[in-house]
């Protein structure tokens, strides 16, 4: 609970940013451009009744004319709804509402009808539903036809039975037999009671009412608050199904207290800030993004602008950051929550003191002047004694007419933060390298921070850097900005930020670079010098590139910190790599063709050689065996040898080593057998003819 | 008896009933809200809306509600989660920091928006995803030069900011005209995880401090290394979008206009809708999410895939790659797919041409080196899930009639072997005959 709370308020706090104090702005045009995007009927009409209705009385308080028209198809199912006689209160309550606005056709007999229905549910009722819907639309009923008796005979037995829901805290229960209270039926059961003191023939008895009054200030001492002075309802017990949020809840109080404040003689005896706080905590809200929390915001701010009780003042600004420079006017508005305009009054600027320093005011009171075309009341010029800066102004409302003062609730004084901004003029910047013994000059530029600056300069470990610069204000004031930055870039993207420093009216900065080498993680080399001079209230914040310092530091030692790896780029992983082609192996260099086949023709040479040499000798075969058998054998002999350098050739071509091997093996037996009988045979013959 | 019936009948749906991230439909449908308070859920309706309208199904939860919970009987729940909860020190039910990595780990997207004064809880959420806020809690991004001109918030703590990432498939095609408003904390990306990305980074006079008081010594975050908004996607694809303003995603600031400080051009309306619409696509995969089907090898003028390669090779190698476009795939189209054939170090790498078709392809000749290749397309790019595809593939050396046969250099040795044979032919008719 404590955290939801805190998380709302969390919420409030951004959606006004200023913290503590905050402007409400009242509802604007804005508010109407996002109704109409939010209520947009899909396809021609809303849902159902209720949605119609949130959606029509949203657009008659923001007086939208150029809205969708839902009129005849919202009529339609109005009557419908009226005519059946299976309708639920809850129904023809929302369809009353609607027929309000709109207006429709319906006959005075459908309306009897529905009375007698309703009076029937009042007087049996036992939940505070019941009651709700049932006295809500007589009330309607009452207001939209005037043939109808709706007035309630027993309307003091019918306070009674509502009243006794309530707790002694003020909240309610939503029936006898619910022990459960709650906020939002606080709410409920006061438009109830309303709509009851309304519809009563005779009047109420008046105890009752003065009992009704005190509860409704004990249920605002619920009322919980916002540090920005906003008051709103929340419940106490959160209940997941039937929670409503702080919206619904304080608006359903709104509602129920506005009512019965119109309702009754006398006042009521509420504070007028808590009013006022209401108020505040519905603007606050700014644009709700769905259309139950607009209507809830429109139609409670709607009820706060006419209530009996009090009407609440908003105090805003347009502009709360000014210039001093271009001189702008300090200018306030003041309206009703829904924007349309203030009685008359008179608005005093009370104190102004500088944020942080609460009590020294720098100004005295002054009222401001009031410029009745754009209803404004404005400053011309905002006093000497207000210079750059940040400030807090209390203003004051203060009404002419004491009659409104019972009327409307200005919640006394409101707190507005103020940003004085203006140009701040930067003088005598110069940057210096400084002998560090003697402290004597070596070299001194001069820099121009309006404009683009190049210096070169260059130092040693021995040397100090020197950066000085003025700030004055328009007021001619010494001025100390929130963001002085002294920015040292290596060239290796190595960063060091110093803190420019002041003393006095002369901003300064004195680097010694002996003192420094071991930050500088002692890298040598072209530094970038760069200065950054910001602040809120400041028009012409600087961000220069002052130039470049060439920095010879001494060496790294070996147990130095190393400086930090530069930083890769995180984008390098993404882009395409580059292609890599596979470089293959070259071939073995080889003669040409042609030389190979000269050598094939000289190869051969030896060979045709041979022949010529056997043709010139004058070989003959006349030893060829003549007889048939060893004719055969030499035949075959020399078939063998023929086949086996056959299959030599054939083993070159296409065999391979197993079946040539297998081959030359049978044929190797038979030439060992044919070989062996021609060999002999020849043998014998030749010794045969030895012998002879 | 009904009553039992129905019951075994709804618990065969139960399946069906708990969708989770699936690579044949990758766009998360359910989505987890846990809000600090309901209210956000009307401030910041129109982001919420813009979600809804794509088809998400948000469940608006608070943070410490003792009934939350990611998953139920192993079963995820949810595919997406979105903390917009920056206060919150404990979440409520089962939910903690293990939980929500565990979330991630399984490949569900996650945004978390943070705010000045963000709970530990949030940062250690954020740390674990890269991106370390600055810790001083009061610390804001203050600029003095980019700020938001308005007439009411002078502190310049309102930046607009336009350094965005350049990248079309994060922020769409579309570029983003005004400035994004931002009104936060800073962070800055740690530098250990090269998977985090700056997509909205401050300008270089940025700095990040309290604004309420003065500096003494240099801030911890300063200039462009400070980022507003990071965007993480996980190895396993899981993306997570991180920004250090809670209040940018509200419909004030979606529907402010807003003026940069410095430029004449006032804009209608700030760049925060455009942008964070734009990324949340990214987040639930609605762009940039691709898938690679359908790889395809074989040599060259044949179709069917064989077992091994030889050397020298010739083959053919294709994918097809599709992005899912929050309803269907559709073909990716680019010209920087690549394919490396790879054993220990790649050998070839090749850009793939495509056909615009999805089909993206190429043909190169197997290395001269034998051993077991693979087929990598390693294919990464910013923004998009990252493809890693290999195929194992070995490649064998000539077998020993492979080799070319009849070399004209060795004619000679031909030659004089068979000349040799001839003769000796010859000659053995001539020595045993002659007379």
């Amino acid at each position: 609970m404590a955290k939801n709370l805190g998380g709302f308020l969390l919420l409030v706090l951004a959606i006004s940013i200023c913290e503590a104090v905050s402007i409400f702005q009242p509802i604007s045009d804005s508010h109407r451009s996002a109704a109409l995007e939010l209520f947009t009927p899909a396809d021609g009409s809303f849902g159902n009744l209720e949605e119609a209705y949130e959606a029509l009385r949203t657009f008659e308080i923001l007086g939208i004319q150029g809205k969708p028209d839902i009129s005849t198809s919202s009529c339609q199912s109005v009557s419908e709804t009226l005519g059946s006689s299976s309708s639920t209160t809850n129904g023809l309550f929302h369809a009353l509402k609607v027929n309000r606005i709109l207006k429709c056709k319906i006959d005075e007999k459908i309306f009897q009808g529905i009375t007698s229905r309703l009076k029937a549910v009042v007087n049996d009722g036992n939940s505070l539903l019941d009651y709700y819907y049932s006295i809500g639309s007589l009330v309607l009923i009452k207001d939209q036809t005037s043939g109808v008796d709706v007035l309630l005979g027993d309307a003091n037995g019918i306070f009674h039975s509502i009243k006794a829901l309530s707790q002694s805290d003020g909240r309610w229960r939503c029936s006898s037999n619910n022990p459960k209270s709650s906020t939002y039926a606080a709410g409920l059961a006061l438009e109830a009671l309303a709509g009851v003191v309304s519809l009563a023939f005779s009047d109420i008895d008046h105890s009752l009412i003065v009992t009704l009054k005190n509860d409704i200030v004990k249920l605002f001492d619920s009322l919980e608050k916002y540090d920005d002075g906003s008051f709103y309802f929340d419940e106490k017990l959160v209940d997941a199904h039937e929670h409503q949020g702080p919206l619904s809840t304080t608006s359903s109080v709104v509602r129920g207290l506005t009512a019965f404040a119109s309702v009754i003689s006398g006042s009521i005896n509420l504070p007028g800030d808590k009013i006022l706080g209401l108020a505040k905590f519905f603007l606050g809200i700014g644009i709700p993004g769905n259309s139950k929390d607009f209507f809830n915001q429109i139609d409670s701010l709607a009820c706060l602008e006419s209530n009996r009780v009090y009407v609440p003042l908003i105090l805003s600004l347009p502009a709360t950051v000014l210039s001093l420079t271009k001189k702008d006017q300090l200018k306030v508005k003041v309206n009703t929550v829904l924007g349309s305009s203030a009685p008359p009054l008179s608005v005093k600027l009370a104190r102004a003191f500088i944020s942080g320093s609460k009590d020294y005011s720098v100004i005295e009171t002054q009222e401001l002047k009031f410029d009745p075309e754009n209803e404004v009341h404005f400053l011309d010029v905002l006093p000497k004694s207000i210079d750059v800066g940040t400030y807090s102004f209390v203003f004051e409302i203060v009404l002419h007419d004491s009659v409104d003062k019972e009327v409307y609730t200005t919640g006394g004084q409101t707190q507005v933060p103020i940003f004085v901004t203006g140009i701040i003029k930067i003088d005598n910047a110069e940057i210096a390298v400084l002998d560090s013994d003697l402290g004597s000059i070596e070299t001194q530029k001069k820099l121009d921070l309006a404009g683009e600056n190049a210096v070169l300069l260059s130092a040693n470990h021995l040397q100090k850097l020197r950066l000085s610069f003025q700030l004055t204000t328009p007021r001619g004031k010494f001025f100390k900005p929130h963001q002085a930055f002294f920015k040292l870039r290596h060239e290796t993207k190595v960063e060091h930020i110093f803190v420019v420093g002041n003393s006095g009216r002369q901003f300064e900065i004195i680097l010694d670079f002996l003192g420094l080498v071991e930050k500088f993680f002692y890298l040598s080399g072209r530094y970038d010098i760069q200065l950054t001079i910001g602040d809120a209230i400041m028009e012409n914040s600087v961000l220069r590139a002052v130039g470049r310092v060439e920095l010879d530091l001494p060496q790294l030692p070996e147990k130095a910190p190393q400086p930090p790896a530069p930083l890769v780029d995180p984008y390098s992983r993404y882009g395409p790599k580059a292609e890599i082609t596979h470089i293959f192996r070259t071939p073995e260099k080889r003669p040409p063709r042609e030389l190979s086949l000269t050598f094939l023709g000289l190869t051969l040479l030896p060979f045709v050689g041979f022949l010529i040499g056997l043709l010139r000798l004058g070989v003959n075969l006349k030893n060829f065996p003549t007889s048939a058998v060893p004719a055969t054998f030499a035949f075959l002999f020399h078939i063998g040898i023929a086949a086996v350098l056959l299959l030599y050739v054939l083993f070159w071509l296409k065999l391979d080593l197993f079946t040539t091997l297998k081959t030359l093996g049978f044929l190797g037996a038979f030439l060992m057998f044919v070989g062996h009988r021609i060999l002999s045979h020849l043998a014998s013959t030749s010794a045969k003819l030895k012998f002879a | 008896m009904p009553k039992l019936a129905l019951f075994l009948i709804l618990i065969h749906f139960l399946p069906f009933l708990c969708t989770s991230f699936s690579p044949e439909n990758p766009s998360s449908r359910r989505v987890l809200v846990l809000l600090d308070d309901l209210a956000l859920k009307s401030s910041h309706s129109v982001y919420f809306k813009s979600l809804q309208s794509r088809g998400f199904e948000l469940d608006f939860k608070l943070a410490d509600d003792p009934k939350i919970g990611l998953q139920r009987y192993g079963q995820y729940l949810y595919d997406g989660l979105i903390l917009f909860c920056p206060t919150t020190e404990r979440f409520g039910g089962s939910i903690d920091l293990a939980a929500i990595l565990d979330f991630v780990d399984s490949g569900h997207d996650l945004i978390i928006a943070a705010d000045n004064n963000a709970s530990d809880l949030i940062r250690e959420i954020a740390t674990e995803c890269g991106v370390d806020f600055d810790e001083d809690p009061a610390a804001m991004v203050i600029d003095h030069t980019s700020y938001a001109v308005s007439e009411t918030e002078g502190d310049h703590t309102l930046i607009a900011s336009d350094d965005f990432i350049k990248s079309n498939v994060l922020l769409g095609s579309e570029k983003i005209e005004a400035p994004v408003l931002f009104q936060g904390i800073g962070h800055s990306l740690s530098p250990a995880n090269s998977l985090v990305l700056k997509v909205l980074s401050a300008s270089p006079s940025a700095y990040s401090a309290n604004p309420k008081s003065k500096l003494s010594s240099p801030p911890s975050l300063t200039g462009s290394a400070i980022s507003l908004v990071s965007i993480l996607q996980a190895r396993n694809n899981a993306r997570i979008l991180i920004s250090g303003s809670l209040v940018m995603f509200s419909n004030r600031f979606f529907r402010s206009g807003v003026q940069k400080a410095g430029t004449p051009t006032k804009h209608e309306k700030s760049g925060n809708e455009q942008f964070l619409t734009e990324l949340s696509k990214w987040v639930f995969h609605e762009r940039g999410h691709l898938k690679a089907v359908n790889i395809q090898h074989h040599k060259d003028g044949e179709a069917d895939e064989p077992s091994m390669y030889r050397i020298n090779d010739d083959l053919v190698y294709s994918v097809e790659i599709y992005e899912w476009s929050g309803r269907s795939w559709e073909p990716y189209v680019a010209d920087d797919v690549q394919v490396q054939f790879y054993m220990m170090s790649p050998y070839v790498l090749k850009n793939l041409s495509t056909d615009k078709k999805g089909r993206y392809f190429t043909a190169f000749k197997v290395p001269d080196v034998y051993g077991v290749f693979q087929f990598k397309v390693e294919y990464q790019r910013l923004g998009y899930t990252s493809l890693s595809l290999s195929k194992q593939i070995p490649v064998r050396p000539y077998r020993h009639n492979e080799y070319e046969r009849f070399i004209p250099a060795a004619y000679p040795y031909y030659g004089a072997a068979f000349s040799m044979m001839a003769g000796f032919f010859i000659f053995t008719a001539v020595h045993l005959y002659n007379k």
